[in-house]
């Protein structure tokens, strides 16, 4: 009988098993992110977040002691104006301060209901968190509440602010204008799709978002009213990048575009291999762009040439510059994050120490 | 290759019921956990008419002489059960058969229920990919997983008098033990083996998925919930429920065999 008793909870463990390891799908829900200062670049993804010298790509911390793969990190890191902190947020729904030196943590905030995907905007007085749960909270450097904001859904992309203003898109399609003091709405605008990415400031009073309906729109900072925009041919994920000139955005199908913002811009469109996930960045004179087929671009900032740097892995992760290095962190590759030299070579690769 | 015959159409099934009821998640579980369970129903009634068949034949004189005879010699017995299943043309796996083809429906049935709701952004990628092209995904996204109190992407928690109370999952945790206790073959043989196995189960199932309800997403905790409704239903239409299970010192009332009752 007790063979009998233990074949029964055999039976009854595979499938919780089987259920249990189709909800750790869940584990890898979205991909890494990263920031970097003089020294570092801060790395959030997986179980852990991790300090990685620029000079050598060795690890200098990693954050928790004690991961949970149930509670991954994929918001953004972000360092405060002052470089004392870093801020980054868990799927664990706690909003760690870290200290960027140790990785210690300075503090937590724990009154989110949801998971933290976006990452947060920091000022010197101020951090502005957006989380899945529908809320833009409002905190103290020392990570104390001043306001909460209720929008209409997710909030899943970096807001931005002018000092008056925090703006930001949600999953319900809509763009906010919080009054960056008291929490309280300034305007609202609908768009055509949902807003996943970040939404980024651009002179003239222009706030630009892309949604997941494949429109770029441009609106007035002062009232919300859409005064611009351009159609790509899929979805547009994340924000788009403005470098004074055009406002360049990637699409599902690798469709790099780059739309005049002032007088002096001409448009382009570049064919790549593979959906744009990430936002562009700007390297020198390269926009850099990363696809989902495994490479890394270099595309002049015309848009006539664009030369390709194969990558093991998925590259959804926005790509980040410092100095003269390009940092890259692939999903599903060989290496957590990879540091490619001006000329696209590989100057070094983290791999986490188990 | 499960991706494509299972998790994908399940998935797109549950958002066209989704985008022809209006947009409501938590009722589009609700009537694609009552599709599976209607489409899967005849294989619900031959385990039934199986399970009861064996109860029959392990009544029987012939079985009982069976194990007294061989009750030393677990091999002997085993080949003379055997034997004795052929001799009456009846097949042992009738009864656990139709379970073990529900199985990966349950799952695919999960995993959709899972991918569809696309709670984080690599889940929303693929849930982009999953969707056939007569979806715009633009149009789709974003999904309103909010029904009633629950955020059905989020375990459930009610918060009354300062505590968090998994009310879900206390009712996932009902449904399945009333399910298993009133769907359960009365047995008549003292030391049946398979009514002891069941009454195992109706006390490990309710834990297990009470744990699963109070972990994973709430919409899993529905698609559990109308599962085991919509069970007690399919048994009672059956004439197959046994109330009485329910009243702690009753004994069981032996229900009608099946075949008996469509002759």
């Amino acid at each position: 009988m007790k063979m009998k008793k233990l074949a029964l909870i055999g039976l009854l463990l595979v499938p919780a098993l089987l259920l249990a390891g189709c909800a750790t799908g869940l584990t890898a829900s979205s991909w890494p992110a990263m920031t970097v200062d003089a020294k570092n670049v801060y790395l959030a993804g997986g179980p852990y977040v991790y300090a990685v010298s620029l000079e050598t790509g060795a690890q200098v911390w990693r954050f928790p002691d004690k991961p949970s793969a149930a509670n991954p990190f994929y918001a953004t890191p972000v360092l405060t104006p002052d470089g004392g902190q870093l801020i980054v947020g868990g799927f664990d729904k706690k909003l760690y301060s870290l200290d960027p030196q140790t990785g210690k943590t300075i503090w937590t905030y724990t009154q989110a209901r949801d998971r933290w995907i976006g990452g947060v905007v920091a000022t010197d007085k101020m951090i502005y968190a957006p989380n899945a749960d529908y809320k833009l909270y409002a905190l103290s450097l020392q990570g104390s509440l001043q306001w909460s904001f209720e929008a209409d859904q997710a909030i899943w992309g970096t807001p931005v602010t002018d000092g008056t203003n925090v703006y930001f898109g949600t999953l319900g399609r809509k763009v906010y204008a919080v009054n960056a003091q008291t929490g309280q709405q300034v305007w609202m605008q609908t768009l055509d799709g949902a807003v996943l990415g970040a939404v980024m400031l651009g002179p003239g009073n222009m706030l630009y978002a892309g949604t997941y309906s494949g429109t770029i729109y441009g609106l007035n900072t002062t009232d919300g009213q859409n005064v611009w925009s351009k159609q790509a041919t899929s979805w547009i994920w994340s924000g788009p990048l403005l470098d004074g000139t055009n406002l360049y955005v990637g699409d599902a199908n690798g469709k790099l575009f780059a739309f005049p913002v002032s007088g002096t811009g001409q448009p382009w469109t570049k064919d790549l291999s593979g959906a744009i996930v990430g936002s562009p960045v700007v390297s020198g004179k390269n926009l850099v762009v990363g696809t989902e087929a495994g490479s890394v671009y270099f595309v002049d900032l015309d848009g006539k040439n664009a030369r390709p740097i194969a990558i093991s892995g998925k590259i959804y992760a926005t790509p980040v510059v410092a100095g003269p290095l390009t940092l890259v962190a692939p999903t599903d590759g060989s290496a957590t994050l990879v540091a490619l030299d001006e000329t696209g070579a590989l100057k070094w690769s983290f791999i986490p120490p188990k | 290759m499960w991706e494509q015959i299972i998790v994908n159409p399940f998935t797109n099934v549950l958002l066209v019921i989704y985008k022809l009821i209006g947009g409501d998640f938590g009722v589009a579980i609700i009537l694609f956990t009552i599709l599976i369970r209607l489409i899967t129903h005849p294989l619900m009634v031959s385990q039934i008419k199986g399970s009861t068949k064996m109860q029959e034949l392990q009544g029987s004189k012939e079985w009982q002489d069976i194990q007294k005879k061989y009750k030393g010699n677990k091999e002997q017995l085993a080949q003379e059960q055997m034997k004795y299943y052929k001799q009456i043309g009846y097949n042992p796996l009738s009864s656990c058969l139709p379970t073990i083809i529900q199985i990966p429906l349950i799952f695919g049935l999960y995993q959709s229920i899972m991918r569809a709701l696309a709670a984080s952004p690599l889940q929303l990628l693929t849930l982009t990919r999953t969707v056939y092209p007569f979806f715009h995904i633009g149009n789709l996204v974003p999904l309103n997983s909010k029904f009633l109190w629950m955020n059905l992407a989020q375990p459930e928690k009610i918060y009354a008098f300062g505590l968090a109370i998994p009310l879900l999952a206390i009712i996932v945790a009902i449904t399945t033990y009333v399910q298993s206790k009133v769907t359960m073959p009365a047995s008549t043989t003292p030391g049946d083996q398979g009514a002891m196995m069941g009454k195992m189960m109706a006390l490990y199932m309710p834990l297990l998925l009470g744990y699963f309800a109070l972990t994973f997403a709430s919409g899993l905790s529905i698609y559990f919930i109308t599962s085991n409704l919509i069970g007690i239903a399919q048994y009672a239409l059956l004439g197959k429920v046994n109330w009485r299970a329910l009243i702690p010192g009753q004994k069981p009332v032996q229900t009608t065999a099946l075949s008996a009752r469509k002759k």
